[in-house]
C-alpha cells in the first residue's frame, strides 16, 4: 500500500517535484505525502516548461500562442533561457509564421524561479518565448516586455539588443 | 554587489537572499524572505501591515526625515575607484550608523514620554481595587480604612453539610 501511494504521489507530483527541487525530498511518510501534495498545489509551485506547455510569444513574428513539443536540453523540462521546439497554436492572420508550424523558441520569461550566480532568484509573471530559427537568430524584429540577463550567457545577444527592458 | 531594500518590509537584502519578481511592465519587486513574498502575493498593502517599515514611518512610529538617510540614497552613477575615498567611507559608515541609532532612540523616547503618568494612575487604581491580594484580610479588618464594607456569612453549618457528602 505504501508503494502504491508513493507511485501515485510521484505521478501526481511530477511537475510539483520538478519545481520544488530539494525541499520535498526530506518528507517521506505516506500520509504526509498526500497531505503535502494537496497543500503544495494550493501554493502554486512553479514548474518546468515541458511538453504541452502553452507559452506566449512576445515578438512580432506573427504567432501568438505556441505549445512546447520538446525541451532541448533538460530531463525535466526547459527553464529560463533554454531553447524549445514548439508548435504554433494561434497566430496573427498575416504573419511570417502560420498556425501549425513547428518552430524553435527561446524562453525569455518563466514563472519558475531561476537562480542567479549571486545567489538570488528571479521569477517572472508568465511564460513567454521568442521564436528563433535553427541557428538561434530571432525571426521577429521586435521583442516586447522585460527579458533576463541570462540570455547573454546563452549567447542570445540579438534578442537582448531587440529587448526594451533587461531585467 | 548592491544591498537592496525589500519592497515589502524595507529591510536590507544581502547577496544570496531573497527572490526578485519581475512583472510584465518591467517593474522589479525584491523580497528579503518568503514571508514578504507571500504577503505580496496575497496583495497586502505594506502600508497597512503593522510590522513593516512603511507602516511605521507612515504612522509616525519611526523617524521619517533625517540627514543620515541622505547617505543611503540610491546613486546610479558609478564612482571611479579611489583608495582614499573608499577608506574614508569605510570609516564613516559605523559612525553614521551610531548617530542614526541614537537619533532613533531619541525619537522613540519622545514618543513614549506621556506613559509614566498614565502607568502610575493605573497602578494606583489597581491597588485600591485589589488590596486583598496584598494585605491579609485580618489586618484590613483591624484597620477599617483599608477595606470595603463586608457582609458576614455563617460558615459552621455549611462546613457540616460539605463534610457529609465527602464522607460518603
Amino acid at each position: 500500500m505504501a508503494a502504491s501511494f508513493a507511485s501515485k504521489c510521484s505521478r501526481v507530483g511530477h511537475s510539483l517535484f520538478g519545481g520544488l527541487g530539494n525541499s520535498l525530498s526530506g518528507l517521506v511518510t505516506t500520509s504526509q505525502e498526500i497531505i503535502c501534495s494537496k497543500f503544495l498545489s494550493q501554493q502554486q509551485q512553479r514548474s518546468f516548461i515541458q511538453m504541452r506547455t502553452v507559452l506566449k510569444v512576445v515578438d512580432n513574428s506573427g504567432a501568438k500562442k505556441v505549445m512546447c513539443i520538446q525541451p532541448l536540453k533538460g530531463r525535466k523540462g526547459a527553464r529560463l533561457g533554454d531553447t524549445i521546439i514548439a508548435s504554433v497554436k494561434e497566430a496573427h492572420p498575416n504573419g511570417k509564421v502560420k498556425k501549425g508550424k513547428v518552430v524553435y523558441g527561446v524562453v525569455v520569461r518563466a514563472a519558475m524561479q531561476r537562480g542567479r550566480c549571486d545567489g538570488s532568484e528571479v521569477k517572472f509573471d508568465d511564460n513567454a518565448v521568442v521564436l528563433v530559427d535553427k541557428q538561434g537568430q530571432p525571426i521577429g524584429t521586435r521583442v516586447f516586455g522585460p527579458v533576463p540577463h541570462e540570455l547573454r550567457m546563452k549567447k542570445h545577444v540579438k534578442i537582448l539588443t531587440l529587448a526594451g527592458h533587461i531585467a | 554587489m548592491r544591498l537592496e531594500k525589500c519592497w515589502f518590509c524595507s529591510s536590507t537584502i544581502y547577496p544570496g537572499h531573497g527572490i526578485q519578481f519581475v512583472r510584465n511592465d518591467a517593474k522589479i519587486f525584491r523580497f528579503c524572505r518568503s514571508k514578504c513574498h507571500k504577503n505580496f502575493k496575497m496583495k497586502r498593502n505594506p502600508r497597512k501591515v503593522k510590522w513593516t517599515k512603511a507602516y511605521r514611518r507612515l504612522h509616525g512610529k519611526d523617524m521619517t526625515q533625517d540627514s543620515t538617510f541622505e547617505f543611503e540614497r540610491k546613486r546610479n552613477r558609478p564612482e571611479r575607484y579611489d583608495r582614499n575615498l573608499a577608506e574614508d567611507v569605510l570609516k564613516a559608515i559605523p559612525k553614521i550608523d551610531k548617530i542614526r541609532v541614537s537619533r532613533e532612540e531619541r525619537h522613540h523616547k519622545n514618543r513614549m514620554k506621556g506613559n509614566k503618568a498614565k502607568l502610575l494612575n493605573e497602578a494606583a487604581r489597581e491597588l485600591e481595587q485589589g488590596i486583598n491580594l496584598v494585605k491579609p484580610p485580618l489586618v484590613l479588618q483591624q484597620d477599617p480604612s483599608l477595606t470595603l464594607p463586608k457582609i458576614k456569612v455563617q460558615v459552621s453549618q455549611q462546613q457540616a453539610e460539605e463534610n457529609r457528602p465527602m464522607e460518603e
